[in-house]
């Protein structure tokens, strides 16, 4: 285990559990966390259990979202590679260890539940192939494929039904209670760059006629309108008429978010054009703007955005592979609800995600009398969503696609060192980020605010989603892993800390071409 | 004898990504010298067999003994200090610096040595290419000279030495890539007087390749090829090979009526793009060329080295070149029973 992720030997009948103690800032401070209550009922219950201990190992996390996907004590399986020589992976590390299990604990909540019955219940049931205290959604898959991002997905198309419902507007989930991308100070100092850059540019007679911004991820439009509002008065001030060129083109899966969107910028509606698309896959609808976007502006996108865990555990390389579920007692309390059995539930679920909660209300009119009903059923099903882990060995990283034109080699610098970790892949930035910069003029920049990781290490010191912000998922983002990326792609990534707000988590990307 | 519209290469071939990490490795001191030096002779000979069996007329190494465009000179020429060489990725560029004028009677660069091994494995006729004096120029921190243009000049007076190295190991066709040129229109002539230089006294046909840039498959500049003139009729070059398959080929009446009547390499295929270009599509690039120049004036090649496209796809682009230009070749004039031919290298 590699520092300073804390690390001790419970020695129990004579073998050892490895115990890795994520985070490690709450061991100090005026409440520290009481490792002791959190782990010792814990390893009692592995104690008693038949299991091999010297196979086990025991994660505690800081699982700040207080709404998430977890328990507060969940077992994971660590599979081996099933004798099959030429799908065994060759481990990364001299030093391997074959364990079988991980047992994880969510120290935040731990104080609050009897730990070591927890446990063995969680051991008892692991014997099965299925959990029967358990409805499960979907069989084991890669994160990136789950049903959660299904209800993703359905939460910023129905994303008004949710508000109703809630009584308070997407932006107010946000911290600090609004985007990053309203900040003025922020917007000017983007727009004074570009003014730089477009003189010069202009003085050797190499300024195009048009000149294009792009904007992935809209929302309501506020972001948009704050940059040209901020615009139109620098470039006043500037003297150049740049606006008169200027195109500004606003990007979303939703057309209900863009029509909003373009209500809200309708002073400047003659310099800006609206695109329904997917952020994965910007060139789709881009793609005649191959090398002319001076500037691509993306907030709190790709956080947004599917995404895989890999993980190194002894040596091993392993996908995390997730199985969405409602406990019993979730969906029979959904189901009373509805009128529905238990069992009943993940079918009308699948026919939420397909539908809509306002179709669904039509269709399945018996469990939905009205569209609130139907508003209620998906905000229930998604507060009692939790995903059951397992590690799957990958027998090369070659063999692992992180998105279609990505392979899992990129993971290699990350990984090579051998130590244990466990990281996000983020697959669906990834494929916006490479689907994205090849549109970017040669002297033009990609700047996104999100929540960006510089450094791996902090993967063995914090836990970094999924969590869930109202009706969405977050995660944050591998850092290295895109600046790996980026730079194999020419490009220079840079990130620092968001600087015109104090406080807040929010880093910001900027992506150029190199030399 | 070469048949009429010979088909060729810019220069650098498919890196495999195998072959990047290895390359990688080796800067960061993981290989040995000798270990990469061996793997890119297997790589030259599979390039060159990968040329030969698309039906390339002018073959080249594939410039896969070098890291980029740039160091591999750089770092061989006396003078030009680099306080750092290992390197996070191979493609990455050093930081180089001149500090004092560079050795005027250094020791060859070892680019003869390349062109004897390559010379060795095919039959075919074999183009050499460098980079030329003023890109290199551009990679170069100058604390030695008052003026660029004197780091230029002397940066063109190792390469003529190089250059008669190469003749003398029996190079015949040499091609000087000036890939940051685009960027500066206002310093073409100062390069093609360094160009001058590097050719001055060397017997071989020259071609000068000019392109928008293609590091990492991006253009680094855009415009139009008229800054070039009328500077360019005063080089000493017997080839002019451009970009025009990404671009288009509007530029090419404007270079005939700016007065280029030597031969003209005409990029058909856009190596920007994993997308294969049909022979249709290269047939009809080249009829529309002609349509401006005569073919024994025109040579068919890629707009720019095949470096960054996957191997299947630069050998799928180069075989569509090939029988695109064969296409075209049968609907020429020649003899009854011949193949229409031209003076190698046109």
């Amino acid at each position: 285990m590699s520092a300073p992720a804390r690390t001790t030997q419970q020695h129990t009948r004579g073998v050892a559990v490895l115990v890795d103690f994520r985070p490690t800032g709450k061991l100090r401070g005026s409440k520290p966390v009481d490792v002791a209550a959190a782990l010792g009922p814990v390893v009692d219950a592995l104690a008693e259990d038949s299991v091999d201990l010297s196979r086990v190992r025991v994660v505690c996390d800081w699982v700040q979202y207080r709404s998430n996907f977890r328990e507060v004590v969940d077992i994971r399986p660590i599979l081996a590679a099933h004798g099959q020589p030429e799908l065994t992976p060759v481990p990364l590390a001299a030093v391997v260890t074959e364990d079988e299990m991980e047992v994880a604990i969510d120290v935040r909540r731990s104080g609050d539940v009897d730990l070591k019955q927890l446990t063995g219940e969680l051991m008892r049931a692991r014997c099965g192939e299925v959990d029967l205290s358990r409805v499960y959604l979907e069989p084991w898959l890669a994160t990136s494929a789950s049903v959660i991002w299904e209800f993703n997905t359905l939460y910023w198309k129905a994303l008004d039904l949710w508000e109703q419902a809630t009584g308070r507007r997407y932006e107010q989930a946000l911290p600090g209670g609004q985007s990053d991308a309203r900040n003025r100070d922020a917007v000017r100092e983007m727009i004074t760059g570009l003014l730089g850059l477009w003189d010069s540019l202009a003085a050797r007679n190499a300024l195009p006629e048009e000149l294009y911004i792009v904007e992935l991820g809209v929302g309501n439009g506020s972001q948009a309108k704050t940059w040209l509002d901020e615009f139109v008065e620098l470039d006043r001030e500037h003297g150049k008429d740049y606006y008169r060129r200027l195109h500004y083109l606003m990007c979303d899966y939703s057309p209900h978010v863009l029509e909003l969107a373009r209500a809200t910028v309708a002073d400047h509606a003659q310099h800006v054009s609206s695109f329904v698309l997917d952020a994965t896959q910007p060139r789709t609808a881009l793609g005649f703007l191959r090398y002319k976007i001076f500037l691509v502006y993306i907030s709190n996108v790709y956080d947004n955005l599917p995404t895989d865990e890999v993980a190194q555990i002894g040596g091993h390389t392993y996908i995390v592979q997730t199985r969405a579920y409602l406990t019993r007692d979730a969906a029979a309390e959904i189901g009373q609800l509805t009128s529905a059995q238990p069992e009943q539930v993940p079918g009308l679920i699948r026919k939420l995600l397909r539908l809509g909660p306002a179709l669904l209300a039509e269709a399945a009119s018996a469990h939905f009398p009205s569209v609130e009903a139907a508003v209620e059923f998906w905000r229930r099903s998604w507060d009692a969503l939790r995903l059951e882990e397992r590690y799957l060995p990958l027998a090369g990283l070659d063999l692992y696609q992180i998105a279609p034109t990505v392979s899992g080699e990129m993971l290699r610098p990350l990984l090579e060192s051998g130590a244990t970790i466990r990281m996000h892949v983020n697959n669906g930035a990834v494929a916006s980020f490479v689907d994205t910069i090849p549109l970017l003029h040669p002297y033009g920049r990609l700047i996104c605010h999100d929540l960006f990781l510089t450094d791996v290490h902090a993967y063995r010191t914090g836990f970094r989603g999924p969590g869930k912000y109202d009706g969405s998922i977050v995660n944050w983002l591998n850092g290295p892993l895109l600046a790996h990326i980026g730079r194999r792609k020419g490009f220079d990534v840079d990130y620092q800390r968001f600087a015109h707000r104090t406080g807040t988590n929010i880093v910001t990307m900027t992506a150029q071409v190199r030399d | 004898m070469l048949p009429l519209l010979p088909t060729t290469v810019v220069g650098s071939y498919s890196v495999p990504e195998w072959l990047e990490r290895l390359k990688t490795d080796y800067y960061r001191n993981r290989i040995s010298r000798s270990h990469l030096r061996e793997i890119h002779d297997m790589a030259i000979k599979a390039a060159l067999k990968d040329q030969e069996a698309a039906g390339i007329d002018i073959v080249s190494d594939g410039e896969l003994r070098r890291d980029n465009d740039i160091d591999y000179f750089l770092a061989r020429i006396p003078g030009v200090q680099i306080s750092v060489t290992v390197k996070s990725f191979y493609y990455d560029y050093y930081d180089t610096v001149v500090v004092d004028p560079l050795p005027a009677d250094a020791a060859p660069l070892g680019l003869a040595e390349d062109y004897r091994f390559t010379r060795q494995y095919t039959d075919r006729p074999v183009k050499f290419s460098f980079t030329g004096p003023f890109s290199l120029s551009h990679r170069i921190r100058n604390k030695a000279y008052a003026k660029s243009a004197d780091l230029i000049r002397a940066l063109a007076q190792v390469l003529n030495a190089e250059a008669r190295a190469l003749a003398q190991a029996g190079a015949t066709l040499l091609q000087i890539d000036e890939p940051f040129l685009a960027g500066y229109p206002e310093d073409v002539a100062l390069a093609v007087e360094a160009i001058n230089i590097v050719t001055k006294g060397v017997d071989v046909r020259w071609g000068l390749h000019v392109c928008y840039g293609n590091r990492y498959a991006r253009p680094s500049w855009e415009g139009h090829y008229d800054f070039l003139f009328p500077a360019v009729l005063d080089a000493n070059v017997d080839q002019l090979i451009l970009e025009f398959g990404r671009k288009g080929y509007e530029d090419l009446h404007m270079i005939q009526r700016l007065g280029w009547d030597r031969a003209l390499g005409l990029g058909v295929v856009d190596v920007k793009t994993e997308q294969i270009e049909s022979a249709e599509v290269i047939t009809q690039r080249i009829r529309k060329a002609l349509e401006t120049f005569p073919a024994d004036k025109l040579i068919i090649n890629p707009d720019c080295g095949l470096r960054h496209l996957p191997a299947d796809v630069a050998r799928a682009k180069l075989t569509a070149m090939v029988e695109g230009t064969i296409a075209v070749r049968r609907t020429l004039p020649a003899a009854p029973g011949q193949e229409p031919t031209v003076e190698q290298g046109a």
